[in-house]
């Protein structure tokens, strides 16, 4: 009975030893070695569309923090490596990719590409102590899921009604607005209460509210009903691809009037799509190619290196900063000497801290994370598109640079990013 | 007036693709009794083509960033080479996704998810090549026609009206190539009785490839012609047209071709008739429709009920 005693108590410790050599969080820091940033984004399904803007951020921010000329005397910063998973556009896929990663060994994620992703993998990092840095979720409660889930992308609660702002500095005589949304995608019905809730702020209800499906790209039957209510403003929350097809038929079909638009069509891959009809949309947006800094100036030579043919989108500028401030905490960590000796779980956790406590100079301009992990970023824009004569090749002109307290709007509530 | 008559339009032009996607799966479907699922691959395949021989190019996250073919055809001539070339992928399919099973004489259901694979890995090679960005034809792609013309008072997009025409004539084409030629009337043949028909010296085989061939052609016409009426939105966008194809091939009757007709013209007006702000519920439509029909049709609209002997 005591051999017997004696062969379970060791077939525990035994188990217990395997499991936690097994355990990526409880394994040693190497001194050296590299480190993990793992990345899951949308390269596949409906969202790949921003998953492929994101990869290339990302791929950027590797390139210009492995390339930053070295002070003399200073320590050799972290070796970092990127691993990045396909998080497709669905929950399920996103979970795959976190739990790979984590268990991995990634000190850190970014991403995912969708809120609707985020809520199902983040707690998964969020239990396990994994440090998540969101490129580009929107929806209110993203940071609060946990305190080690952060993100760099404002609320468009925030944003969204600045463009409406523009476009009614402009013509301030108009009363009649059309509203388009894609019913079926929480990002656009999102989006579309901040916008309409926008709206009846100024006393201007809707004459029209047109709802599209996700996949919709035969606008026809919607924009004649909507055109027989003769709209001075149209106002679109859809997906980008939609929106310029949107935006292309609603101009083809006579309508001359103001367009605003959402953050969905934040990206110049409507341009191929809605061609010379994008001319004149006006667009809210957290990042503008002419902001004038010096990291912005990095960001878009190095994007120039890439793709001459545009300047970046919203999306890899906040896909960059995302893979910016992971880089910036541990090189600081390392620095003061606090990834020493530190187990995996131990650094993660150090990061984390690291990570909220830094301020950022970022294409997005100046940051800084609250300590819910939420990001607090003063400076936004409202653009207009402006297509070159060829009706190929176009820009968001920055048309308005808004500085705005750096407090992240607690309403009106949201559900969804792009 | 105006407006009932720019539904009716709208309503025939999306019905009419539906008919095209339809009668790809009619045509596999009455030879062998399968259904082909990578005809929605076929049909993404059949709107990049035509733009590429427009003289389109790869965007820069495409597999070519920038590359494009050395000419630029004119809309005609590229949708029926694009149309050529999703029938030779239509019939590389069936090389090898249908027929290495056929030989076996394995079960239908294992054909079905064969074709299902070939379509995504079509898919996802699209994806390789062309990038996920959506891709739009040039502006002046149907030089000489007005972006929208007047049509008893309702203003509709020239495009609807010339897509409208040539499903139209594809349709009509092909039923009257079917009803009256030799080989139409063989396939039809090789439909009713595959082993009558090898009796009567009509190769089956050859048969099969041929509504392979057409079958392709028809949903590379389909790709081509919706590609250009609103754009490429991404390598996927021709699945859910396969999937309104293959509700609409329900609808009409499994393997008849009128029903196929018939079926997508009904699923594109009711499409249509949808109220403007419940125009979100139109999918939801089209399937309570099917739902429907089949409650007082099993067999569908003009689909015949088939007995078996025992």
């Amino acid at each position: 009975m005591r051999r017997c005693s004696a062969g379970l108590a060791a077939a525990i410790g035994a188990l217990v030893l395997i499991g936690q050599q097994s355990d990526p969080a409880a394994q040693r820091i190497q001194q050296g070695g590299a480190l993990t940033i793992g990345a899951v984004i949308a390269l596949t399904g409906n969202a790949n569309l921003y998953g492929q803007d994101q990869r290339l951020g990302i791929n950027l921010a590797q390139r210009w923090f492995d390339g930053r000329p070295r002070t003399a005397g200073s320590p050799a910063p972290p070796r970092l490596r990127l691993q990045l998973e396909d998080g497709g556009s669905d929950e399920a896929t996103a979970i795959a990719g976190f739990n790979l990663l984590i268990n991995g060994g990634a000190l850190a994620l970014i991403g995912p590409t969708l809120s609707q992703q985020a809520f199902a993998a983040d707690p998964i990092a969020q239990r396990l102590g994994v440090p998540v840095v969101a490129p580009s979720n929107t929806a209110q409660g993203i940071p609060q899921i946990g305190h080690y889930i952060s993100r760099v992308s404002a609320q468009s609660s925030v944003i969204a009604p600045l463009s409406l702002e523009e476009a009614l500095r402009r013509d301030p005589s108009i009363r009649r607005v059309a509203v388009f949304y894609a019913q079926d995608d929480a990002y656009s019905t999102a989006e579309t209460e901040i916008f309409q809730e926008a709206l009846a702020a100024r006393n201007l209800n809707p004459v029209t509210v047109q709802r599209t499906q996700l996949a919709d790209n035969d606008f026809q039957t919607p924009i004649t009903a909507a055109l027989q209510r003769n709209p001075q403003l149209v106002v679109i929350s859809v997906q980008a691809v939609a929106g310029g097809n949107l935006i292309r038929q609603l101009r083809e079909l006579g309508y001359r009037g103001q367009i605003v638009v959402g953050n969905g069509l934040n990206t110049p891959n409507i341009y191929p799509i809605c061609q010379r009809w994008c001319d004149g949309i006006l667009i809210a947006q957290a990042y503008s190619p002419d902001l004038d800094t010096p990291i912005n100036r990095t960001f878009l030579r190095l994007h120039q290196g890439v793709n001459p043919e545009q300047p970046p989108s919203q999306m890899t500028a906040q896909a960059f900063t995302a893979y910016q401030v992971l880089a910036e905490a541990i090189t600081r960590l390392q620095q003061q000497g606090r990834l020493q000796g530190a187990n995996l779980g131990q650094a993660r956790s150090r990061l984390m801290q690291e990570l909220l406590s830094g301020s950022y100079d970022t294409p997005l301009g100046p940051i800084r994370f609250r300590a819910d992990g939420e990001v607090l970023q003063d400076r936004f824009f409202v653009a207009e598109v402006r297509m070159q004569p060829d009706g190929r090749r176009g820009r968001f002109a920055l048309v308005r640079d808004l500085s705005l307290a750096s407090k992240p709007a607690t309403s009106p509530p949201e559900r969804g990013s792009p | 007036m105006d407006v009932l008559l720019q539904t009716l339009l709208n309503g025939a032009a999306a019905g009419g693709v539906y008919a095209l996607v339809a009668l790809g799966y009619t045509l596999v479907f009455s030879v062998l009794g399968v259904i082909n699922f990578a005809q929605g691959a076929l049909f993404s395949l059949g709107g990049y083509l035509t733009y590429l021989l427009m003289g389109g190019h790869i965007s820069v996250s495409g597999g070519l960033p920038g590359w494009g073919l050395p000419i630029a055809l004119p809309f005609a001539a590229a949708l029926l080479l694009a149309a050529a070339g999703a029938a030779l992928l239509s019939l590389l399919v069936e090389r090898l996704a249908f027929a290495p099973l056929r030989r076996r004489n394995a079960e239908p259901l294992l054909s079905l998810i064969t074709s299902l694979g070939a379509g995504l890995v079509l898919v996802n090679l699209l994806q390789l090549l062309m990038g996920a960005e959506g891709y739009a034809f040039p502006a002046g792609s149907l030089a000489g026609l007005p972006a929208v013309v007047s049509l008893g008072g309702a203003r509709i997009r020239s495009v609807q009206v010339l897509l409208l025409l040539i499903c139209a004539a594809v349709v009509l084409l092909l039923t009257l190539w079917l009803e009256g030629s030799r080989g139409g009337r063989a396939l039809r043949a090789v439909a009713e009785d595959p082993t009558t028909a090898r009796l009567l010296g009509i190769d089956s085989d050859a048969m099969v490839r041929l509504a392979f061939l057409l079958s392709g052609a028809l949903a590379g016409l389909g790709g081509g012609l919706v590609g250009v009426s609103v754009s490429l939105p991404g390598p996927y966008f021709g699945i859910g047209y396969g999937l309104k194809g293959l509700t609409v091939l329900v609808l009409g009757g499994l393997g008849s071709v009128p029903g196929a007709i018939a079926g997508g013209l009904l699923m594109g007006l009711a499409e249509a008739m949808v109220p403007s702000g419940a125009s979100g519920w139109r999918d939801a439509l089209a399937f309570a429709i099917l739902f429907v029909v089949l409650l007082l049709r099993p067999t569908g609209l003009l689909g015949r009920r088939l007995v078996e002997k025992v």
